[in-house]
């Protein structure tokens, strides 16, 4: 067996066959359950650390299946995938340890809440490792279908609403997404994803339809990626239980997103091309307009969750400003945050669930003095949200130096302006959070305390919080040190700028 | 100058451990079961700190290039002062904590706090690149937030409060002026920091930033309010020592002896000048003497911004403006640390007149420091920051000839202020005084001594101990006590029956007093009105208010996009468009 053809497939396989075998299992096999998914999860992780030693020594992995005539379906390995390949395995590794405690004892199926857990873990690799644009808009859809049971998990009304929404959106943001797609496809034939952009050869050619298929792109993808105003959404979303929160906003679908949208910025079209058309500067001002509304709508929330979530839409859309603006050190920052943001944010919302399960709070009202009575969870939170703020040495700083000083290298000054007002929303919604968590004394009985035992909350919940609260410290406090998010990044920068 | 030859490995660890002690120290302290060990060790975490400004040459780095942006620790000559008086008093002041603070509930919790803004004071002192004194001065303005509000009372929450909000807006400051910076030079060292093109915008961001911290003008709002929250140990590294964070920020930051800004340069020293006397103008009406303390800070942060504006001004002036800004620092840091730990002390002293006599003294000589009386180390900053002067363009050094006089006497009447509100009338027996008069008594004889055995200060040490040098240094003292004398005595016979009450944090109380009227107006007025619906006024209200739910209306946009058919809609209308706009072109 050639391992350089079959990598890449190796990699989806393996949570889709655990997925598929979960399906099959009776709801009382607890043990083989979770002995599936933690197998698939390590082979995973396993199949990843091999393809990122390849893929540093420029090595390529490359799955090509002949799908339709002049079609194929291709899983490829370059830098970017690479990337997000690995955050999505570590943190579904880390995701399943934190919903097999979640789940414990819960009334729905799990083996249907597993199974598609499991399926959209592989649909969110498929996309990571797509080689074209046609593999991309498939996993990218099975992304939508597979995230929905997962949503309506609860089966409450509120959550079924939910899940109607979330259908409503990213169906019909998908839907954009394949007409232009299929439009492009048929001006230029296949597209393969190639760093420097692979449009760039057509330059000269199409230039009025390639400007509306790139906002027919951007809208498509932008649905996921919660860009203002096609984020209603998220808020909405964040019924489901923790773990899909967590893995919703910080690798699935709104990375998804996110990604999606640097793929069509450096891939598709290349950056000095998209410049040319002048399609980067509307790009900007959404991403920047999101950032901002996203932040003063997460002010006034008390739902803890739903701060979070309005949060994520401000904090996600970072990665494309990153990607709207020209020039490398821009681009590090951006892809950087891919990557930063997704530790920063899945670590508040597996906190939140812990805060949730174990004493009932769900509002930031009612964290009075919260800190001493879950101190570890509180920590990992602290960090999160300080990440976010951007105080050195978390990983939201290094992010935010690296897209100010891109800005700044662009002749773009205004970035640091977004940055800024970004920076004082954020500490204005999550400083009191903190506030009120270790330094206001308890009001009294938790609202709803489930758990008392020798740790603070079940061991499986907490430890995963914690891990990614010190992954988030050690991608910035380690940000120089070889294979780390930033060196990756700056190892896709200069692949993308060529030399 | 060093004494002893170290290899270059512990050289690099002792580089390494100056801010990683205290740092590891106080996340070890979270553990309960360490916390007894720890709390007896956490005051000696400063002597690596101490060590590395005594014992590592200057020149020497220690380049750790995984960690952050590449993070260089490294002591340089200015660095070796701040870091020397900063190390000394996080040290004293420790241990004046540990005794301070034996009966306290939280004791643990605030030294949690004490020694990571200690560990951040250390490392910004260290720090030899842009983006690890960022890191360090963040580390130190976050973990101080701690011990200013740890009595938990309304007070020290409201200052704690407006303290945060100021280390965020700063913060925010110093991030986008070191960006810029980045973006200007290409290069994270300090080093080549030194070397910036004049930018106006980094300029006021610099500016602006540190002096938050410094305590400038319009931005000291928080520290009369701080300062005295925070428990007395706290109150003495805050005034002495990281107040000084901000002085080191523009020694680095700012393009001193690059570029010649007069501009700038007028604007810190008229601002420094302001600072100074409104800090005496304020700091006399105060009752605290805690507060009475914050004022002066404010006020000789003044004095020592005008050396910087002298710096800024020529080139030429710069090497004297750094032998000023370092010896004031140096001088100021131990005499405040030894008011502040005096004020601790007082109530703690015995009856007899033996121990009230000593009081005086450890009290009287830092004041008399302060106020620049001959042979105290102030006589010595305040001859380095004339000659640091002298040399400066016309106008200054006429108008500053009369105004730093009348400053000195403004300090001393300050002091006497001090003296005054804080000797003690009962007492409070329940500190283990013999703690607290030890790390005093040593800080009271650096206090005495420090500015005198400074190599830098050499040349301002002769001028000081000449002849000619008693005369202008005795008689604003003078004048000051005479004052002080005139003050009390009218003030005893009722012939001065008013002090004007100035609440602590002026600006942010008058901001207050300002607005509260308004607040009750509309509160107590108005809506009553509004809810009776009669007049007209009311009526245009009501008009308001609906406009007011409008506008909410269309705030809640989002509950009508969440309604899933209107989503379809206008994603599939926004393709139609597009296709159109393609079709008709």
């Amino acid at each position: 067996v050639n391992l350089d053809h079959w990598l890449p497939l190796m990699i989806v396989l393996s949570s889709l066959v655990p997925g598929i075998l979960i399906f099959c299992l009776p709801e009382r096999r607890v043990s083989l359950r979770t002995a599936a998914n933690m197998v698939g999860a390590t082979a995973k992780l396993m199949l990843t650390a091999v393809m990122i030693w390849g893929v540093f020594h420029e090595h390529i992995y490359q799955t090509r299946l002949p799908l339709l005539p002049g079609m194929d379906l291709v899983l490829h390995t370059d830098a970017l995938s690479v990337l997000f390949a690995t955050l999505s395995a570590i943190l579904w590794f880390l995701t399943t340890l934190y919903a097999i405690g979640y789940l414990e004892g819960s009334p729905q199926p799990r083996s249907r809440f597993f199974g598609f857990f499991s399926l959209c873990v592989s649909s969110t690799v498929g996309f990571s490792l797509a080689g074209n644009l046609i593999t991309f808009v498939m996993f990218y859809e099975m992304l939508t279908l597979t995230t929905y049971p997962l949503v309506v998990h609860r089966g409450t009304e509120e959550s079924m609403r939910a899940g109607r929404i979330y259908l409503a959106y990213t169906l019909t943001g998908g839907a954009v997404l394949l007409i232009a797609a299929a439009w492009l496809k048929a001006l230029v034939g296949p597209i393969d994803f190639t760093e420097g952009g692979m449009l760039t050869a057509f330059s000269g050619l199409y230039r009025r339809e390639f400007i509306v298929i790139f906002a027919l792109l951007i809208t498509g993808l932008g649905v996921k990626a919660a860009l203002v105003p096609l984020h209603g959404w998220l808020p909405v979303a964040m019924v489901a239980p923790a773990p899909v929160s967590a893995l919703l906003h910080a690798v699935a679908v709104v990375k998804a997103g996110a990604f999606g949208i640097i793929r069509v910025v450096y891939d598709i079209y290349g950056i000095e091309f998209a410049a040319s058309l002048g399609v980067l500067g509307p790009l900007a001002a959404v991403a920047s307009f999101t950032i901002v509304y996203g932040s003063l709508r997460a002010l006034n929330q008390d739902g803890l969750k739903k701060r979070l979530a309005y949060s994520t839409v401000s904090q996600v859309s970072y990665i494309a400003l990153g990607a709207a603006v020209l020039g490398p050190v821009a681009t590090i920052g951006g892809l950087v945050h891919l990557v930063h943001q997704g530790l920063m944010k899945i670590t508040l919302f597996f906190c939140a669930g812990n805060l949730a399960e174990t004493l009932g709070i769900h509002y930031v009202s009612e964290m009075h003095g919260v800190g001493r009575r879950m101190p570890w969870t509180m920590v990992a939170f602290t960090l999160g949200a300080l990440g976010m703020i951007g105080v050195p040495p978390l990983a939201g700083f290094v992010s935010k130096w690296y897209l100010g000083a891109g800005g700044l290298a662009a002749g773009q000054k205004w970035v640091i302006l977004v940055l800024v007002a970004s920076s004082l929303l954020n500490a204005a919604y999550f400083l009191p959070i903190l506030y009120v968590a270790w330094f206001e004394q308890p009001k009294g009985l938790w609202p709803e305390e489930h758990y008392r035992g020798w740790l603070e909350t079940h061991w499986m919940l907490l430890l995963p919080a914690v891990i990614t609260a010190l992954l988030a410290l050690a991608a910035g406090l380690l940000a120089n040190a070889p294979f780390s998010p930033l060196e990756w990044a700056r190892l896709i920068a200069s692949r993308e700028y060529g030399p | 100058v060093s004494f002893v030859e170290l290899p270059a490995d512990i050289q690099g660890l002792v580089l390494m451990l100056g801010p990683g002690l205290p740092f590891v120290l106080g996340l070890a302290l979270l553990l309960r079961r360490w916390q007894v060990a720890i709390t007896r060790l956490n005051a000696w975490s400063a002597l690596p700190a101490l060590a590395a400004a005594v014992l590592v040459p200057s020149g020497i780095y220690k380049e750790f290039s995984w960690l952050l942006l590449t993070v260089r620790l490294g002591v340089d000559d200015t660095g070796r002062v701040f870091l020397f008086f900063t190390a000394l008093l996080w040290l004293l002041a420790g241990m004046f904590g540990n005794s301070y603070l034996s009966r306290d509930r939280h004791r643990a919790r605030f030294f949690v706090f004490y020694l990571l803004a200690m560990s951040g004071n250390f490392g910004l002192i260290l720090a030899q690149d842009m983006v690890s004194f960022y890191l360090f001065f963040a580390l130190m303005s976050f973990s101080s937030y701690g011990l200013v509000v740890h009595s938990g009372d309304p007070e020290a929450l409201r200052a704690g409060r407006i303290y945060i909000y100021l280390v965020v807006m700063g913060e925010v400051m110093l991030f986008t002026a070191l960006v810029m910076l980045y973006d200007m030079t290409d290069s994270l060292n300090l080093s080549s920091v030194a070397h910036p093109p004049a930018n106006e915008i980094v300029f006021a961001l610099v500016l602006l930033g540190f002096g938050i911290k410094a305590g400038a003008l319009p931005l000291h709002v928080w520290l009369p309010l701080a300062h005295p929250a925070a428990p007395t140990p706290a109150s003495a590294v805050l005034s002495g020592a990281m107040i000084k964070a901000g002085l080191l920020g523009w020694l680095r930051f700012l393009p001193l002896g690059q570029v010649a800004s007069p501009e700038w340069g007028g604007v810190c020293i008229v601002g420094g000048m302001l600072a100074a006397f409104f800090g005496v103008l304020v700091g006399v009406c105060q009752t605290n003497p805690k507060t009475v303390l914050a004022y002066s800070s404010i006020s000789q942060m003044g004095l020592m911004t005008v050396a910087i504006g002298a710096g800024l001004s020529s080139p030429a002036v710069s090497p004297l403006a750094d032998v000023a800004v370092i010896t004031y620092a140096l001088h100021h840091a131990f005499a405040k640390g030894a008011l502040f730990l005096g004020v601790g002390v007082a109530p703690a002293t015995k009856e007899g007149t033996r121990h009230r006599w000593w009081l005086a003294l450890g009290l009287g000589l830092p004041a008399l420091a302060l106020a620049g009386a001959p042979f105290t180390t102030g006589v010595v900053a305040k001859t380095a920051l004339k000659l640091a002067i002298a040399p400066l363009p016309d106008p200054w050094p006429g108008y500053l000839a009369v105004l730093l006089p009348l400053a000195a006497v403004g300090t001393t009447l300050l002091m006497m202020r001090f003296l005054f509100t804080v000797w003690p009338r009962r007492l409070a027996p329940f500190h283990e005084a013999a703690g607290l008069r030890l790390p005093w008594t040593v800080m009271v004889v650096f206090a005495a001594l420090s500015a005198w055995l400074l190599p830098e200060a050499q040349a301002p040490v002769y001028k000081a101990l000449s002849p000619g040098a008693l005369a202008p240094a005795l008689w604003p003292v003078s004048v000051g006590l005479l004052l002080a004398l005139v003050a009390v005595v009218t003030y005893r016979r009722r012939i001065l029956r008013w002090i004007p009450s100035i609440p602590a944090g002026d600006l942010v109380a008058f901001a207050s007093w300002v607005t509260r009227p308004c607040l009750n107006v509309f509160r107590n007025y108005l809506t009553p009105t509004l809810q009776a619906k009669s007049s007209t006024l009311s009526r245009s209200f009501s008009l308001f208010q609906d406009a007011c739910k409008k506008a909410q209306f269309l705030w809640d946009l989002e509950e009508v996009m969440s309604r899933w058919i209107v989503v379809v809609t206008v994603l599939l209308s926004i393709s139609l468009v597009f296709f159109s706009l393609l079709l008709l072109t």
